[in-house]
């Protein structure tokens, strides 16, 4: 049965009010918890004239909903404040940012699949025994480390000391000057298979890896637990009891009809998880000086960089919100209870 | 939660060794954070008051388990006292949260009405923030510092506790010993503290004591970020994070405040997961029972 359309826009209605929610509470962090907003928007260490240029910018002078107004309005017409650190419009260096993120919470995303699932699979087979205590343990892990730690040890350990993967930046200049490599659409892994450019991606990708591994920790943890709990139940339920005495194969009850319930929970997962990596994404690009958004909101907070910090926050949550709402109708797609 | 689900819960924790694991984590860390300033080697080292300049860089040994850092200090007593700390914030975050969170769950989900429908959705818009994310947009506000690490946590944690009070309240608000309350003529006032809340708050208690794991790694990564707590506090995410620049010559500086947070959170949410496993009742049956296919 497909989708209705009336779903599909009361998510969109629903994202409208929740995007006008997230600039009302930043809005209230910025101009009204602070006692002085304007020393915050000045920079790290404002002159006079700064700082009345920004009491200025921000209508401080004028009531609360008139400011509030001109904040929904000034975040509309895409004029979100110049960074103090590089001199740039906020919201021209977030759009330059955010292609080297997307391609890393992608891969790790990937990364995080392709593992989670047939390990949490395997842990639901073969219920407690040492291979679903030792699965269960690096899942909670992936739960339970600190992500910035997890990069600084991989870093060193497998970068610095063994040398097996570079430990910082996306590509090594060099080889892009020598092979004439080309941007396209920001994302180096695209762009270099577009050109046929091979020694440009086997570089990016190697060094790709360290980062998209660390980050793809927890998503992996999450989709093997949810795999695992899923299939658990589906192994105990009747269809599959009765597919067995039908004396249909077990290799085919269980990848045919018991993995087949992992597929939603695993997608509601990606979306639950993607919030964690995003946020993982401003440490660990900050350790590997990965130029995405997150190395900038990381910078912007290490330098007190408040127009850029915001510009950051509310980026991030929209985001956040428009996976939620893809995963949401994916999920009502492969799941028609949800719809109810 | 009723007492029966308290004991198969321990039941469940008993048989899993995983599980148990856990549990003796979460009792040790809660143990050494609160004896941990009367333990440490070297109590001005932990605090950080001390700089001993030909004692920096030292490698772990019998006398400095941990190492020392770049001002000499030793690593152990840091961590240690590092869990006092860890214990304050996860106390402190939890505890705020659930001082805003259960009244605002409690009236929205007693009162109802226009007030409730409001409530709940400016919980929500609170919860379309990714975690950690609003944490530091208030702590880059409010400044660096215990309490304001503390503030800004809590500030972004209460709306899951006020959503699951607000379920709790209204599943028990329609049960028939509430309406008998009501007819006897009891005051709504009482009726909502003395018979609809206590009986709501089971469960948001569990959730609250299991999600100080994650009031610490959080608490961690503000201060990575350099919107935590203040130095020289030894709190095991700026620990780490003061370790960085010097990695190369002294990995043992970051390695082991990492450690203390990665066993401490694991801790946490294995006996978490126990308790998940135990309160869904489908999955319960299939371990009480042992059932395998």
């Amino acid at each position: 049965m497909p989708i209705s359309k009336e779903y599909i826009i009361k998510r969109l209605l629903l994202l409208v009010v929740v995007v006008f929610g997230v600039l009302v509470i930043t809005f209230v962090i910025t101009r009204v918890i602070p006692a002085h907003p304007e020393l915050l928007w000045a920079g790290a260490h404002p002159t006079k004239e700064q700082i009345e240029k920004a009491r200025k910018e921000l209508r401080l002078d004028q009531p609360i909903h008139v400011q509030l107004y001109y904040y929904l309005l000034d975040f509309l017409s895409g004029n979100w404040g110049v960074s103090w650190r590089t001199r740039q419009p906020v919201l021209k260096d977030i759009q330059a940012a955010l292609p080297a993120t997307l391609e890393l919470v992608v891969l790790a995303f990937i990364i995080a699949i392709v593992l989670g699932v047939p390990l949490g699979a395997i842990a639901a087979l073969k219920r407690n025994t040492w291979v679903d205590h030792i699965i269960r343990i690096v899942s909670v892990i992936g739960a339970s480390v600190p992500v910035f730690w997890l990069a600084l040890i991989l870093q060193l350990v497998l970068s610095n000391w063994l040398g097996i993967l570079p430990g910082a930046k996306r590509v090594d200049e060099y080889i892009v000057y020598e092979t004439g490599f080309k941007e396209i659409t920001g994302f180096i892994l695209l762009d270099s298979l577009i050109q046929g450019n091979i020694p440009v991606f086997v570089n990016a990708l190697q060094h790709i890896m360290l980062p998209a591994i660390v980050l793809a920790f927890y998503p992996f943890g999450l989709s093997a637990r949810m795999t695992r709990a899923v299939m658990t139940e589906a192994l105990n339920e009747l269809y599959t009891r009765s597919a067995l005495a039908w004396g249909l194969p077990r290799r085919l009850v269980i990848y045919k009809y018991a993995l087949k319930n992992a597929l939603a929970p695993v997608i509601a997962s990606l979306g639950l998880s993607f919030g964690y990596t995003i946020i993982g994404a401003f440490m660990v690009e900050l350790i590997f000086v990965w130029p995405g958004i997150g190395l900038y909101a990381a910078m912007a907070l290490l330098s007190y960089d408040y127009p850029a910090i915001i510009g950051c926050v509310i980026v991030v949550a929209i985001i956040y919100t428009v996976i939620n709402m893809i995963v949401d109708i994916i999920h009502a797609i492969i799941d028609p209870r949800v719809r109810l | 939660m009723i007492p029966e689900d308290v004991r198969v819960i321990f039941r469940l924790i008993k048989t899993n060794p995983v599980s148990l694991a856990g549990l003796v984590i979460v009792v040790g860390f809660v143990i050494v954070g609160i004896i941990a300033p009367y333990i440490v080697p070297y109590p001005e080292d932990a605090w950080g008051e001390t700089y001993n300049i030909e004692k920096r860089y030292l490698p772990p040994s019998l006398e400095h388990p941990f190492g020392t850092d770049d001002m000499g200090r030793d690593v152990f007593s840091r961590v240690i006292l590092g869990a006092r700390f860890s214990l304050i914030i996860a106390i402190g975050v939890v505890g705020l949260a659930l001082l805003i969170g259960i009244p605002i769950g409690l009236i929205a989900g007693y009162v109802g009405g226009k007030l409730g429908t409001a409530l709940m959705r400016i919980t929500d818009m609170f919860l379309a923030f990714p975690p950690l994310l609003l944490a530091i947009a208030l702590a880059a506000t409010l400044g660096r510092g215990l309490v304001n690490t503390i503030i800004a946590l809590a500030i972004s944690w209460w709306p899951w506790y006020a959503r699951l009070v607000y379920v709790q309240v209204n599943s028990i608000r329609v049960l028939p010993y509430v309406d008998a309350a009501r007819i006897v003529g009891l005051h709504p006032l009482a009726i909502m503290f003395k018979h609809v809340l206590p009986n709501a708050l089971t469960p948001v208690t569990v959730q609250a004591a299991l999600d100080m794991g994650s009031a610490i790694l959080e608490a961690a990564g503000l201060s990575f970020l350099g919107v935590g707590v203040k130095p020289p506090t030894p709190e095991w995410g700026l620990l780490v994070t003061e370790g960085w620049s010097s990695i190369n010559v002294a990995w043992w500086i970051s390695l082991f405040p990492g450690l203390a947070i990665l066993i401490t959170v694991l801790g946490f949410n294995l006996l978490a997961d126990a308790v998940r496993e135990a309160g869904d009742p489908r999955l319960r049956r299939i371990l009480l029972v042992g059932r395998k296919i």
